[in-house]
C-alpha cells in the first residue's frame, strides 16, 4: 500500500503520484499535451495522463487553482494573473514547468469591416477613430496572451485599446460564431479558430501574432506551485514526457500531418483537418486572396528553444499588466518570475533527454512597435510606451 | 449532517450506540444485523459511514466487510468488545478504516468518525495511483511487445517502429495502446 510514499523517501525518481489530471483547451497549441498523453510518452516516464477538455480558460484557471487539475495547458499571462491576484479569484502561487509553444495567433476582423474595405491597419484606425465609430473585440481572458497581443498591436497602430474600442471575453471556440451574429467586430485568438473563420468566409486575418513578437512566448504547462513541491517527480517527469512529445511532433513533416489528425478528432478540437493542418504547417491565407507560408508559424520545440521558461518571457506579461493598468503598482519583477519559472526542473528534464538548453534564462527580441525587450529593466520599459493606462484603475477598464 | 448507517450486531441489541450518535447530531439509518446484504443496503441508504457495533467480529462480520469495500466503498468503524489485536489486525485488512473497542462517549463519536473519514480517503487515494500503475506497466508491455513484432515485420530499428506505430495512432485519433492491441491481434491470428 505504501510503496508510493516510501519510494520517494527512499530517493527514487518514480512519480510520487502516477496518474494526473490534464486540463486542456482546444486549441492547436495543445498539440504536444494531447500527443504525450495519447501516444506512449507519458508511459515511458512513469505517469499516466487524464486528459480534460475545458470549455473556457476562467473554468481552466479555477480548477488549476484548486487542485482539480493537476497541470494544464495554460496562457502565459493567466498563469501571472493567478499568482499574483488580478482578477476573479484571490492570489495563489503557480508555477510554469515549461513553455509549450511559440506564435500561431491572429487577429481576424469581420467580413462587414471586409466589404467596407477595412482591411489595413491604417484603415482601421482611421475607421476607429472617426466619430461614433464604436467597434468591440474580442480576446479569450482578461489577463491571456490574446488581450495582450490585441492591445499591444491595436497601440502600435495608435489605437488605444481600452479607450478607442470595446474590448470583451469569448472562449475561442466562440469566435466566429460572435463574428457571424454581429456582436463582435473582430477577436484575436489561438489558431484553429481564426483559420476555422476565414475558410467558413467569415472574414479575414489582418494580422499574425508572430508579426507582432516573432517567436513570441504563449503557452506553457502551468500548475499550482504546491504541485511541484509536493510531486517533483511526477512534475519532472511530466515535463520529459511533454518535451519528448514536442520533439516527436517536428521531427518531420509526416509527425505534424499525423499530429493535425490527430487533433481534428471529435476528443479534441473536433474541428475538420483542413482548419488546422495548413496553419500548423505554416501554410497562410489571410481570407483576402493573400497566401504566404510563415517563417515564424508555430512552434512546438524548435530543438528546446519554444519550451526553456525563460525569466523575461514570464516578466514582459507583467510589464504589460503594468503597462495597462491591471496592475497599479510594479511587482518585483524579476523576483516574481524567479519564483514562477521552474528554470531548474527544466533544465533537469531537457538534460535527461539531451535537448540544449540555452545558458541564460532572458532572450532579447524586437517587437513590432519597434520597442526591444531583454528583461533587463522592466520597470522602465513598462513606462516606455506612448500610449498607455499606467495611471488608470483595472477594474473600470475590462471587466474584471 | 453526517449519515451513518447504524448495524446493531450485538446479542442483546441494546442500542447503546444509537442514542449517543443521535445525541452527537448525526442522521441514524438502523439495520438490524449483518443478516441483510450490505453492499446492496449501502446502495440503497448511501451513507458517508458505515458503523457496525458488535460483541466480536467473526467471519460473518469481516465477509460483509470486504464486501463493503470491494463493491461500495465506505468508511467502515467498527465498535467491539473484543480485545484480541489479531482480530483487529483482520478487521483493518479487510477493509475497516477504525477499530474502537469499548468506550462509547457522545463527545468521543465526532474525532473518531473524522479520523475514520480520513484515513478512507488515502486509502482511496492509494488505491486508485496503485491501479494507474498496474495498468500503465501492462500497456507499457503491450506496446513493447507490438513494437518487437513490428521491428521483426518491417525489419526496422526501435525509434522506427515506435514512429510508424505512432503515426498509424495518430492519423486514426487512436491512442498508441489500441494500434499496439492490433499489431498484436492481427500477429496472433497471422502466427
Amino acid at each position: 500500500m505504501n510503496t508510493a510514499p516510501l519510494a520517494w523517501v527512499n530517493g527514487s525518481d518514480a512519480p510520487e503520484k502516477p496518474s494526473l489530471n490534464i486540463g486542456y483547451m482546444a486549441l492547436t497549441d495543445c498539440a504536444s499535451v494531447v500527443v504525450a498523453a495519447t501516444q506512449g510518452f507519458a508511459q515511458q516516464h512513469g505517469l499516466t495522463l487524464n486528459l480534460k477538455r475545458q470549455g473556457s480558460w476562467a473554468g481552466l484557471r479555477d480548477k488549476l487553482a484548486s487542485g482539480e487539475l493537476d497541470a494544464a495547458h495554460c496562457l502565459y499571462g493567466l498563469v501571472y494573473a493567478v499568482h499574483l491576484g488580478i482578477g476573479g479569484v484571490p492570489a495563489s502561487d503557480m508555477a510554469v514547468l515549461m513553455g509549450l509553444n511559440q506564435n500561431a495567433q491572429a487577429i481576424n476582423l469581420s467580413p462587414a469591416l471586409q466589404h467596407k474595405g477595412v482591411t489595413s491597419p491604417e484603415a482601421l484606425a482611421q475607421l476607429v477613430h472617426q466619430p461614433g465609430a464604436r467597434l468591440t473585440f474580442a480576446q479569450t481572458f482578461p489577463t491571456g496572451t490574446h488581450a495582450m497581443w490585441l492591445y499591444f498591436w491595436l497601440a502600435s497602430q495608435g489605437i488605444h485599446p481600452l479607450h478607442d474600442v470595446n474590448s470583451v471575453v469569448v472562449p475561442p471556440a466562440q469566435m466566429a460564431a460572435h463574428l457571424q451574429a454581429g456582436r463582435i467586430d473582430g477577436f484575436c485568438v489561438g489558431e484553429p479558430w481564426a483559420a476555422a473563420a476565414v475558410s467558413q468566409g467569415l472574414g479575414f486575418t489582418l494580422a499574425t501574432s508572430q508579426s507582432i513578437w516573432p517567436d513570441h512566448p504563449e503557452k506553457v504547462l502551468a500548475s499550482a506551485r504546491a504541485f511541484v513541491e509536493h510531486y517533483p517527480n511526477s512534475a519532472r517527469a511530466l515535463v520529459k514526457a511533454v518535451l519528448a512529445a514536442s520533439r516527436f511532433i517536428e521531427q518531420s513533416p509526416e509527425n505534424l500531418r499525423s499530429t493535425a489528425q490527430l487533433l481534428s478528432g471529435s476528443a479534441y478540437l473536433d474541428t475538420p483537418l483542413e482548419n488546422i493542418e495548413p496553419r500548423l504547417l505554416g501554410d497562410y491565407q489571410d481570407g483576402l486572396g493573400n497566401a504566404w507560408h510563415d517563417r515564424h508559424a508555430l512552434r512546438l520545440f524548435d530543438q528546446g528553444r519554444a519550451n526553456l521558461p525563460y525569466l523575461s518571457d514570464g516578466m514582459w506579461f507583467m510589464t504589460q499588466f503594468r503597462r495597462w493598468g491591471l496592475l497599479r503598482d510594479d511587482p518585483d519583477y524579476l523576483g516574481v518570475a524567479r519564483q514562477v519559472q521552474q528554470l531548474r526542473l527544466y533544465r533537469e528534464a531537457a538534460a535527461s533527454l539531451g535537448v540544449p538548453c540555452p545558458d541564460s534564462a532572458m532572450r532579447s527580441s524586437l517587437l513590432i512597435d519597434g520597442s526591444r525587450w531583454d528583461g533587463s529593466d522592466p520597470y522602465a520599459y513598462a513606462r516606455s510606451f506612448r500610449l498607455h493606462a499606467l495611471g488608470d484603475t483595472p477594474d473600470a477598464r475590462i471587466g474584471l | 449532517m453526517l449519515r451513518i448507517l447504524l448495524i446493531d450486531d450485538t446479542r442483546n441489541k441494546l442500542g447503546r450506540l444509537k442514542a449517543a450518535l443521535r445525541e452527537a447530531g448525526f442522521e441514524v439509518i438502523e439495520a438490524p444485523d449483518l443478516t441483510i446484504d450490505l453492499p446492496a443496503c449501502v446502495e440503497t441508504v448511501r451513507p458517508d459511514v458505515v458503523l457496525i457495533d458488535t460483541d466480536s467480529p467473526d467471519r460473518d462480520v469481516m465477509e460483509q466487510v470486504v464486501l463493503v469495500s470491494r463493491d461500495q466503498p465506505r468508511p467502515i468503524v467498527l465498535f467491539t468488545d473484543e480485545h484480541d489485536p489479531s482480530v483487529m489486525r483482520q478487521a483493518i485488512q479487510a477493509g475497516v478504516s477504525a477499530y474502537i473497542v469499548e468506550g462509547i462517549h457522545a463527545a468521543r463519536l465526532q474525532p473518531i468518525l473524522d479520523v475514520a473519514m480520513a484515513r478512507f480517503e488515502s486509502d482511496q487515494a492509494l488505491k486508485a495511483q496503485l491501479l494507474a500503475r498496474d495498468q500503465q506497466l501492462a500497456e507499457r508491455k503491450r506496446i513493447e511487445q507490438a513494437k518487437g513484432l513490428l521491428m521483426k515485420m518491417k525489419d526496422c530499428n526501435e525509434e522506427q517502429a515506435y514512429t510508424l506505430m505512432r503515426r498509424q495512432a495518430m492519423s486514426r485519433q487512436q491512442k498508441l495502446i489500441q494500434v499496439a492491441e492490433q499489431i498484436i491481434a492481427m500477429h496472433e491470428m497471422l502466427g
